[in-house]
């Protein structure tokens, strides 16, 4: 009975989280839990694709992210808050400690509000910087919405952001129609600092720029960022695979701008791509896509008439090894087979202190299934013993991170591995050698033995002669 | 007769069976004796492996008795030398595994079931005892009186020179090899004296298992071929000689050349070049013995004359281009320091740090050897007098013996059996001499006759005999006195071997004993405290990194991988830690990451006043590391411009930001009132704010803080360096201003 229950409870925890790789407990952190209503749709996908929500405001004093030591939350999705800092609960300290525990934090902004201090020393320990006095308002005088910010061209209109580098995969671009457009109302956006755990996802348009509205109202005189190195909606995934998005405006996400039909400057009109990009940005986020799973690693000697020992702990000097590793990804409600964007490959390194061999995995069919994809490497280890590492160190921008380090020792050949003498060409010489003494020495002792000096016989003879 | 017990026990100790018994028992108590002053440690403390490298042993021991012989031959050690690894099986002397593994297996077969580690213990005093017996034997050849033996047999029991390495627990190398080189010393002379090739072979075998057990072996390997040269230049070229030398040279060399350690050495280093020469010249001698033979006198004088300065220009001429082609290796590190003390000093800081390779202090003679050192000029005076070829060998061993003991502490080792035989004749002569009760018969016209009963010394005397043919203490009292006073000086030597075991040789050093104020005894327990906290709370493949002095001990005791340990095989290894501990913690880091280290280990005597820590041998780390690294790593900078080594406030700032003076001070502060803290080791008073830390973190700290573990932290999760997120965790804010000066960096993707 009690194995059912427990089984029931397995299956039930299963179907829960079977949407995010990491759990479904998201805290949505609001001002006023009131204030729900204007993201109505982007919570209602949420709550569609399996969260569970709960609400708190930043001064509330039941908030805790940590329980006995334990994450609370799996997520955290901050929306605006007026107040300065967030309160005891939500220090940078607890945030960094948060991320550093596997949980996923979305930060949204407001041009409207400042950013709590809380916030802002967690996007400089992630090396983001955010206009300074803490707003900012991005804006751009060729690409705004002409219908909503006709005056103020505070409403930036975007093309979906395809990906940031040929060799990554196009997570939030794919399958939007050409007509179809972003809309970023009255937005922050951030500089980012040269940290590789950083990616730009939406980068404003070569013609924008941010400046302060309350102190600049008159001239901009000191611009803070413009054109592509004012990013708009930014990602960090640090090393453990911890996610963090900002995204610059909060209002993008709200009710009135999923759907809408907004204005190019030269008069067309178009749907806004806002739901969709949103339900992705979450979905990156809360790790619904682009998360990557090492399914199994597998090693042996790849030689013939060799005992054929699964993932042995060591080896000797110049084997024949076959190395395999089975990848998967995540893809909103499923497990796939995981391929390298064409650009790119996967690869392995077997090192000690530095790589003897950095090889290309190549995908091996035969050993993939329908969830999972295999990429194999077979080569010679090299001529050294020592404590060496099987490395699959790949790193990419929005996928997870595979960190895989499998140690084995290279051992010496043994005394009985080396060809015997008589294989030597080189050592025929010495051995005929041996072989000559020896029988030359027989020969003497036989010659010796049987030439005994016959002088007695002799004489004796000569006497009796 | 029962009226005369006396006179019955007296007669009783004439025959030759009762003598031979009487020796049996005395060489068995000897051998008891001897066992049994070195249990002290045992009784002291408990059955626990000594030092730095009897761990190792033992750990290769445990290793060949639980996988076997061959896999033992072919071990590679992936739990050392982290991630080099060691070719453990060909780098070692593997006699002293394979000794005790056989007693093992022998003690299974016969249904005594013993834990290896009590073998171990227990090793070192039961081959103690048997080289007593291979001293009384080596003595036996040197003079027919078996006293001197017995005598040598006792004083080689009991020498403090040989217990410092030979106590229970002390499971090294020279246990067993000790007594191979006095039994191979004593085949060597019997196949010499006897020209005889089965104890020529049986010398050869010996020398082989010497060979297997000890790298000592080149003492023998060097000595023999002297005693032969010797023997040479003063005319006693004989068959006996050579048989009993080719003999021993081709079996022993072949023999030497199984052990995958010595390989092709014998025929390849310097070292062992006087041995093949020495060979190859007995060769010749037999030539020109035959040859002379054979041709006339005067022919044979020109034809000597030519051959041999051909032979010995040719020679040189081979060994020259030899040495300069590479064929023959050059004298290494180790033999070059043998002749000049300071030479290692020098050039090679990794030989020189070693404690027991500095040369010997004067005090440590009489404390090694007592009465013995004094005795021994008279033993070998004695050697003079008779000068057989077995006397040669021991004025040669002994002239060798003295010089190395001056150079390295602990050749002290090879040269006590010497001293041991010799002291052994000179008492045994004086107390033959005194004890004998009768005096010359008084009539002068028998006088010559008498003085040659009572010695044949007073007979050759000179002068005095001729005028006074009867010379010599023949009053009873006189004897009495000098009996007396011998008696006294051998028990006094009893005591002092007695002392200087229990107090000086018999500590395990894991474990420290010290007084407490009332005078009872307190174990100081931190490494084993430490060493069992790393193999409880670490993963088992967790790499340790400390200086390489406790690499054996961590292998053995915590059973965790290290970097770097005793054997000392790899110098630039040793370096790269040595660097590692010298360096700021912004360079030591990549280091420790790259060879994937866990957990850092130092010794810290600061506040016991324990002066075995690593502070006062960081000289010796940033030596070694400046030898690779002279640009990076400098030892002037650890010196303040007074030249002074200090660790209070007034240190170098390459000392103050160095690996190893921040773990061993980090924290330290605490334990003292404000402005307190004190170095008790050095004393030295520390600075107020003591070092911080930001790549790695305290894990674990002994009791009496001489261990102090420390973790290395990994790579920052959000990429920050780990000054600054060290920085963040500690709650100060990023300067921003340093942020908003200058042109900012555009990121490109």
């Amino acid at each position: 009975m009690r194995s059912f229950f427990s089984l029931l409870a397995c299956l039930f925890v299963a179907a829960v989280s079977a949407l995010s790789t990491s759990g479904n407990r998201l805290l949505v952190v609001l001002d006023d839990v009131a204030e729900k209503v204007n993201y109505s749709k982007f919570l209602a996908d949420l709550e569609s694709r399996g969260f569970q929500l709960s609400f708190e405001t930043p001064k509330s004093e039941s908030l805790a992210l940590f329980r006995l030591g334990e994450r609370a939350y799996d997520h955290i999705a901050f929306f605006p808050s007026k107040s300065k800092g967030l309160g005891p609960n939500l220090t940078p300290n607890i945030l960094v400690d948060f991320l550093n525990a596997n949980g996923n934090i979305l930060v949204t902004l407001s041009s409207g509000v400042a950013t709590p201090t809380s916030l802002v020393s967690l996007l400089n320990e992630l090396d983001i910087q955010l206009p300074v006095d803490r707003t900012g308002l991005v804006v751009d005088h060729f690409s705004y919405d002409a219908s909503s910010a006709a005056e103020t061209h505070d409403v930036i209109l975007l093309p979906p952001p395809g990906p940031v580098r040929p060799d990554v995969k196009d997570f939030f671009s794919a399958g939007a129609a050409a007509s179809e457009i972003l809309a970023f109302p009255r937005g922050v956006g951030a500089a980012l600092g040269a940290s590789e755990l950083l990616t730009p996802v939406l980068r404003a348009p070569s013609t924008a720029y941010s400046y302060n509205p309350k102190e600049q109202a008159e001239v901009v005189d000191d611009l803070f960022a413009a054109g592509s190195q004012l990013s708009l909606v930014s990602t960090s995934q640090a090393r453990n695979s911890a996610r963090f998005t900002l995204v610059g405006s909060a209002e993008m996400l709200q009710d009135k701008w999923f759907d809408a039909e907004v204005t190019t400057a030269d008069g067309q009109t178009a749907k806004t791509f806002n739901r969709e990009f949103a339900k992705r940005v979450s979905g990156w986020t809360f790790n619904e896509i682009g998360v990557l799973r090492v399914n199994w690693i597998e090693h042996h000697l790849d030689e013939a008439g060799a005992a054929n020992e699964s993932s042995p702990s060591i080896y000797r000097i110049k084997n024949d090894v076959k190395y395999t590793i089975s990848l998967s990804e995540y893809s909103w409600t499923h497990w796939t087979p995981f391929t390298t964007p064409a650009a790119d490959t996967l690869q392995l390194e077997f090192s000690m202190l530095s790589p003897f061999h950095r090889l290309a995995l190549n995908p091996d069919p035969a050993q993939s299934t329908g969830d999972a994809a295999a990429y194999t490497a077979a080569f010679k280890l090299p001529d050294q013993h020592g404590i060496f590492n099987f490395k699959v160190n790949y790193r990419r921008p929005l996928l997870s991170n595979v960190e895989e380090k499998t140690t084995v020792s290279v051992r010496h050949m043994a005394h009985d591995e080396w060809p015997r003498s008589f294989v030597i060409s080189g050592a025929w010489p010495w051995i005929g050698g041996v072989g000559v003494t020896v029988a030359g020495w027989l020969g003497f002792v036989a010659l010796w033995m049987y030439s005994a000096p016959v002088k007695g016989r002799a004489a004796a003879g000569k006497k009796t002669q | 007769m029962s009226a005369d017990p006396l006179q019955a026990l007296a007669s009783a100790g004439k025959g030759e069976n009762t003598r031979s018994l009487l020796r049996f028992i005395i060489l068995a108590l000897i051998a008891g004796a001897a066992i049994a002053s070195r249990l002290f440690s045992v009784i002291r403390f408990e059955s626990i492996i000594h030092e730095f490298d009897p761990w190792f042993n033992f750990r290769a021991t445990k290793y060949l008795v639980a996988n076997g012989f061959y896999n033992f031959w072919d071990w590679f050690d992936d739990r050392t030398w982290h991630p080099l690894g060691r070719v453990t099986g060909g780098t070692l002397y593997p006699g002293l595994m394979v000794t005790s593994g056989i007693i093992y297996h022998a003690l299974r077969a016969l249904a005594i079931p013993v834990d290896i580690r009590n073998i171990c213990v227990l090793l070192a005093p039961a081959f103690s005892g048997l080289t007593a017996i291979a001293a009384y034997l080596l003595t036996n050849e040197m003079t027919p009186n078996s006293s001197a033996g017995l005598l040598a047999a006792l004083f080689m029991g009991i020498a403090p020179g040989y217990i410092s390495r030979s106590v229970a627990g002390s499971y090294d190398n020279e246990a067993i090899a000790i007594f191979l080189l006095v039994f191979t010393f004593y085949l060597w002379i019997k196949a010499l004296k006897q020209g005889s090739m089965l104890w020529g072979a049986l010398c050869a075998l010996f020398y082989g298992y010497m060979v297997a057990s000890w790298g000592g072996y080149a003492f023998i390997t060097c000595l023999l071929p002297l005693h032969a040269f010797v023997l040479i230049c003063m005319g006693r070229y004989s068959t006996r000689l050579y048989v009993s030398y080719t003999t021993w040279y081709a079996l022993g060399t072949l023999a030497s050349m199984q052990i995958p350690f010595v390989g092709f050495l014998p025929v390849k280093t310097s070292e062992h070049m006087p041995a093949l020469g020495i060979f190859g010249f007995l060769q010749l001698l037999a030539f020109l013995d035959y040859i002379r033979s054979a041709i006339p006198g005067r022919q044979f004088q020109t034809f000597l004359w030519l051959f041999a300065g051909g032979t010995f220009g040719l020679g040189l001429l081979g060994l020259v281009l030899a040495t300069s082609a590479g064929v023959i290796a050059p004298w290494g590190g180790r033999f070059y320091s043998l002749w000049d003390t300071s030479y290692a000093k020098i050039h090679i800081p990794i030989i020189a740090s070693v404690s027991e390779h500095q040369p010997t202090a004067w005090p440590a003679f009489f404390f090694d050897l007592n009465m013995l050192i004094w005795l021994f000029p008279v033993g070998v005076y004695l050697c003079f007098q008779e000068l057989a070829d077995e006397h040669v060998f021991i004025v040669v061993y002994a002239l060798f013996g003295s010089y190395f003991a001056g150079v390295m502490v602990r050749l002290m080792l090879t040269l006590t059996p010497v001293v041991c035989v010799a002291a052994a004749i000179a008492v045994s002569t004086l107390l033959d001499t005194y004890l004998s009760a009768k005096s010359p018969s008084p009539p002068p016209a028998h006088a010559a006759d008498g003085g040659e009963g009572a010695g044949k010394k007073a007979a050759k005397a000179g002068l005095k005999s001729t005028t006074k043919p009867v010379v010599g203490i023949y009053g009873l009292w006189g004897k009495g006195m000098m009996v007396g006073a011998m008696a006294v000086y051998l028990l006094l030597f009893v005591l002092h071997c007695t002392w200087v075991t229990s107090n000086a040789y018999s500590s395990p050093s894991v474990v420290l004993a010290s007084k407490m104020p009332d005078g009872s005894q307190h174990i100081i327990d931190d490494y084993r405290e430490a060493y069992q906290w790393l193999r409880q709370n670490t993963r088992e493949d967790a790499k340790i990194m400390s200086w390489w002095d406790y690499g054996y001990q961590i292998g053995g005791m915590a059973d965790r991988p290290t970097l770097v340990d005793n054997n000392t095989w790899n110098n630039t290894h040793i370096a790269t830690v040595g660097k590692a501990m010298s360096s700021s913690e912004e360079v030591s880091y990549p280091i420790m990451r790259q060879h994937e280290v866990d957990y850092v280990l130092v010794v810290f005597g600061g506040l016991l006043g324990y002066s075995g820590d690593d502070i006062n041998k960081f000289l010796w780390m940033v030596r070694i590391a400046e030898g690779i690294w002279p640009d990076e790593v400098s030892e002037r900078a650890f010196f303040t411009p007074r030249g002074e080594y200090r660790v209070d406030g007034e240190a170098t700032d390459a000392m103050k930001n160095s690996l190893m003076y921040k773990m061993s001070y980090y924290n330290y502060n605490n334990l003292f009132p404000p402005g307190q803290a004190m170095d008790r080791m050095r004393n030295a008073r520390l600075p107020e704010v003591g070092p911080t830390l930001s790549t790695i973190e305290e894990a674990f700290t002994s009791e009496n803080w001489i261990i102090r573990i420390y973790k290395v932290k990994d790579l920052d999760n959000l990429g920050r360096d780990h000054m600054s997120a060290a920085a963040f965790d500690r709650g100060s804010k990023k300067k921003k201003a340093a942020k908003k000066r200058g042109p900012r960096q555009l990121r490109v993707d």
